[in-house]
């Protein structure tokens, strides 16, 4: 167990696969680090337009949280955080809500007061979308702060239940879970993998 | 100079060109003619590679030094006839990890990893002279059973070092009139095969080096090969695998097909300078050249195969896999 701050675009990376947020966070198996590109930005990179604000750093050793909330929707009477996507789907991820309830949480403890919704905006579609963060999101926030911070190195996580997503992973040729099926059949037992056998 | 297609292939890139700097021109690196004209030779996605191999009296710019940490990129550096001499490293290739799992294994899991490597070995070699028609390779199965039962590194010392004699013993078979294979011959090669074989293995164990830097094993330290001052061990451990089933088949391809004749050889049996350049092509042409993987059954090029088998030792040391898996092909 860490005390270590979590990154909340890493409640993303880990709830898509746990295994491949491993590699990356202990391996840097992708050959970029993420995290340090993540971490340059700084309070001094604030900049405000009108109504909005741009890139805002915060922490919070309560939520065990540091993250950098894109741009900051100033405008009425709530503060609405937004979270820009590439999504080619035209959609986002499960995945995406969390991160962006990590940052409706972190926002709510700096202006003291509630923050009930952010939003996700694609760039494919140029649509802005709202979404309502239920205590199902805060809950699923602090199992996966958690779940972070009690990781290892010691401690593989297993394959993904879902092997769809090993098609566009980018640690897939290092991870091997189609390989490893065939290698070490029972090392893919209980996951996404065993049905491919 | 010889740029490959594909992801694992443009990872490697080799410059032979003598009198070239590597440079870093708007996110790409080019190798430039700086002695000559001809200006930019090659240019490659910086993102794409991630080990550079220079021969000889080649240089880097600085910029390009500081892409290539930036990048992961490692550079490693050869003489112009392929003797390692040293390399960069990334910073971020320094992962502490998995050189404590390496430098951690114990006796009983090293022997086991060279047991795999060996067995694999003498498998390969069998399998290449059942490819060229030579029979009586019985007595390689015998031992390659007695490599995967050893009990000791002495042991299986052993049953490589009979395995390796009646096997070149036999290899002569495989060559075409005009060639003969005596007896293989190190410090110096005594004759033109001895000399290719030589260059060859030359060539892999640097393929393998690069391989085992990429997933940041140390290459010095190895599972069968002695530690030794200057001798990557571990890559001459990777190496054994590869030796009869790419090397040596390599090799019998180009006396067989006649790509390199004995007039190419000076007096002390090595290639001429043109020749040698040819030569490098015709490796990198045939370590891109794709194969059906034995295992799982997709196609990959040479080069990925043997990156593939650094991926799967890193495994067996770190303890992702049970155990190494090295590559063996049964026919």
């Amino acid at each position: 167990m860490t005390d270590e701050l979590v990154n909340v675009s890493d409640l993303n990376q880990y709830a898509y696969c746990p295994r491949r947020y491993w590699y990356l966070h202990f391996y840097d198996t992708q050959g970029r680090s993420y995290e340090r590109v993540e971490g340059k930005t700084t309070h001094e990179n604030q900049s405000s337009r009108g109504d909005w604000l741009n890139e805002l750093y915060l922490e919070s050793e309560t939520h065990g949280l540091k993250g950098k909330i894109d741009v900051l929707d100033l405008e009425g009477a709530r503060t609405v955080p937004v979270e820009r996507k590439r999504a080619e789907s035209g959609d986002y991820y499960k995945s995406d809500e969390l991160q962006l309830a990590g940052y409706c949480m972190l926002l709510e403890e700096h202006i003291e007061e509630q923050v009930r919704e952010g939003a996700i905006y694609l760039y494919e579609t140029d649509q802005r979308m709202h979404v309502p963060i239920t205590e199902d999101h805060r809950e699923a926030v602090r199992e996966t702060v958690e779940a972070i911070q009690s990781m290892s190195l010691d401690s593989v996580p297993p394959f993904t239940d879902n092997p769809t997503k090993c098609e566009a992973c980018s640690v897939r040729e290092y991870c091997m879970p189609a390989e490893t099926a065939k290698l070490e059949p029972e090392r893919v037992a209980g996951t996404g993998w065993e049905d491919e056998l | 100079m010889k740029a490959s297609e594909g992801l694992f292939d443009d990872s490697v890139v080799y410059v032979t060109t003598q009198g070239t700097q590597v440079r870093t021109d708007q996110g790409r690196i080019t190798v430039y003619d700086v002695d000559g004209d001809d200006g930019e030779l090659a240019s490659f996605p910086a993102e794409k590679l991630d080990t550079l191999n220079v021969f000889g009296g080649v240089n880097f710019s600085t910029p390009f030094v500081r892409r290539a940490n930036e990048h992961g990129i490692v550079l490693n550096y050869f003489t112009e006839r392929g003797q390692y001499r040293g390399s960069f490293v990334p910073e971020k290739n320094t992962i502490a990890a998995v050189r404590r799992a390496q430098y951690a294994l114990t006796d009983e899991e090293e022997l086991a990893i060279a047991r795999a490597m060996i067995a694999a070995k003498i498998r390969n070699a069998r399998t290449l002279l059942g490819r060229k028609g030579v029979t009586g390779t019985e007595l390689l199965e015998d031992l390659r059973l007695r490599a995967s039962e050893a009990d000791s590194k002495d042991e299986l010392r052993g049953a490589e070092g009979e395995a390796a004699e009646r096997y070149f013993g036999l290899l002569d078979e495989a060559l075409v009139d005009g060639w003969t294979f005596e007896t293989r011959t190190k410090r110096p090669p005594e004759d033109h095969i001895n000399s290719l074989l030589s260059l060859t293995y030359v060539m892999m164990k640097n393929e393998v080096l690069s391989a085992l830097r990429q997933y940041n094993l140390d290459p010095f330290l190895g599972v069968l090969h002695a530690d030794r001052h200057g001798r990557p061990s571990l890559a001459l451990d990777l190496q054994e695998e590869f030796r009869p089933l790419f090397c040596d088949s390599f090799v019998t391809r180009l006396v067989n097909r006649g790509t390199i004749t004995h007039d190419e050889f000076t007096q002390d049996n090595h290639l001429q300078d043109d020749s040698f350049q040819t030569y490098l092509s015709k490796f990198d042409e045939y370590m891109t050249e794709k194969l059906t993987h034995p295992y799982f059954e997709y196609e990959v090029t040479r080069r990925k195969a043997v990156r593939q088998q650094a991926i799967l030792l890193r495994k067996a040391i770190t303890g992702e896999l049970d155990d190494y898996h090295a590559l063996e092909v049964t026919h």
